[in-house]
């Protein structure tokens, strides 16, 4: 409980740096995007906090360089 | 391309400073751990795995520079939208970004937390070390490039010192024969580890093109002051891993996590000033704070071109969020990152680091062909 409550706080402080800024310039795309990336990481990271799997990045990675990784160790090795 | 990101192409840092910066962002997070698996593969040959590495990277020095210099002005996403069309460049520079930004910052940040954990505080959790050093890395990132810059200017006479002081006093300590047999298996087992140096120190080297030469004050002095800084930075590796090899020997380095903590430790003056490693990570901490700091720079200023945004400070704090998420995420275990490190790490900064140079390349020469026929 209290890791979701630490998350929230800092989203709602970093919203509170930022939004005010970006709309008295009337920065529209600007505030959809940090919109946008604060809401993955705020929800990512109460997910993380819950000790749920969230998807690796890595293993696509790995998924993806297979074919190239093995092709360049047959020649390094 | 007009109106975006206009603010940060005002921002000027000296070839000094790049230079300096450079050298930083080459030393990063190698100095934590090349000397591990320079030895794994090259046993006591390591130290010419690491030099070979190391020269061999000034030809790729070089092809980064003739991309920068090939639209002085432009930084690297600017350069993908005019060479390769507006809609194929936008994309290709998320792809990156968005895969630099986990595997660059990310990674790096795991070995922050990791090195602290594992060698100094045990007991800390590694999520508050990471959230600690991501604020620390945000708030260098939002002050911009040439606050980075001069407080690089600032740090680097301590890492300087902290350095010497390492290699006076573990010197003593030396055995010659520890190199010895000399190339006893040829030339093949030395590639792997001078490519993994490559692929650390060299190859990460393209992200700084979003700074090289549209943010040098003095653009005839840049090409020069960033092979001094790679050089410099490689130098300063060559240095730990020939260490680690005469005063370790090519077994402990290999099998020690951290080498060259491992051999800080091993300071000892007439059985007085001893275990002051924790005094030596500082030097640690300033090149691994200075490379995330960079990556940061240059991806949030990067995302702020693809999307035409007119500031990037707006993103930084819920990058910096997700930092410190993703960092936590990226490896679930030393063991996987031991794996991902050699099996994936490798092709990816060598299709990043190689392949998309070539590419910006022959699009360039391509288009400066039809445009004179």
């Amino acid at each position: 409980m209290v890791p979701i409550i630490g998350i929230l706080a800092s989203a709602l402080l970093i919203a509170m740096i930022e939004i005010p800024n970006l709309l008295k310039k009337n920065l529209k795309r600007e505030f959809w995007l940090f919109s946008i990336l604060l809401l993955i990481g705020t929800v990512g990271s109460i997910l993380k906090s819950l000790n749920v799997n969230l998807p690796n990045p890595f293993d696509f990675l790995t998924a993806v360089y297979k074919p190239f990784s093995d092709f360049l160790f047959g020649f390094l090795e | 391309m007009k109106g975006n990101v206009i603010m940060e192409q005002n921002t000027k840092i000296s070839s000094n400073q790049f230079m300096i910066l450079v050298m930083l962002f080459t030393i990063g997070s190698a100095i934590l751990f090349i000397p591990s698996g320079q030895a794994h593969y090259a046993k006591q040959n390591a130290w010419i795995a690491t030099i070979l590495g190391v020269v061999g990277g000034l030809c790729f020095i070089r092809l980064y520079i003739g991309i920068g210099n090939l639209y002085p002005h432009m930084n690297l996403m600017q350069l993908n939208e005019k060479l390769l069309g507006k809609w194929v460049g936008k994309s290709l520079s998320l792809v990156f970004l968005l895969f630099l930004f986990l595997t660059g910052p990310a990674s790096a940040m795991f070995f922050v937390g990791n090195f602290i954990t594992s060698q100094i505080m045990p007991s800390t959790p590694v999520p508050s070390i990471h959230i600690l050093f991501t604020i620390v890395i945000i708030m260098g990132v939002y002050l911009g490039l040439e606050t980075i810059g001069r407080s690089a200017e600032i740090m680097i006479p301590w890492f300087i010192f902290l350095f010497m002081i390492m290699v006076i006093f573990v010197s003593p300590q030396i055995k010659w024969d520890a190199v010895q047999p000399i190339l006893d298996k040829g030339i093949h087992p030395i590639l792997l580890p001078a490519v993994s140096l490559l692929s650390v120190c060299t190859f990460p080297l393209i992200i700084l093109l979003m700074i090289f030469p549209s943010c040098i004050s003095n653009s005839v002095q840049a090409p020069k002051a960033f092979y001094t800084g790679y050089l410099l930075g490689g130098g300063v590796l060559i240095i730990i891993v020939v260490l680690c090899i005469l005063i370790l020997g090519p077994g402990i380095t290999a099998r020690s996590l951290y080498p060259s903590y491992t051999l800080v430790k091993k300071i000892d003056v007439g059985d007085f000033l001893q275990r002051i490693e924790a005094v030596m990570a500082i030097m640690w901490f300033i090149s691994l704070y200075f490379r995330l700091t960079l990556y940061c720079y240059a991806i949030a200023i990067g995302i702020a071109q693809v999307f035409n945004l007119k500031e990037h400070r707006p993103l930084l704090l819920p990058m910096g969020m997700l930092l410190a998420l993703y960092s936590l995420i990226v490896y679930p275990s030393t063991a996987y990152e031991q794996t991902w490190d050699t099996r994936t790490w490798i092709p990816y900064t060598i299709s990043i680091g190689v392949f998309y140079p070539l590419l910006l390349l022959g699009a360039a020469i391509f288009r400066k062909r039809s445009q004179s026929s």
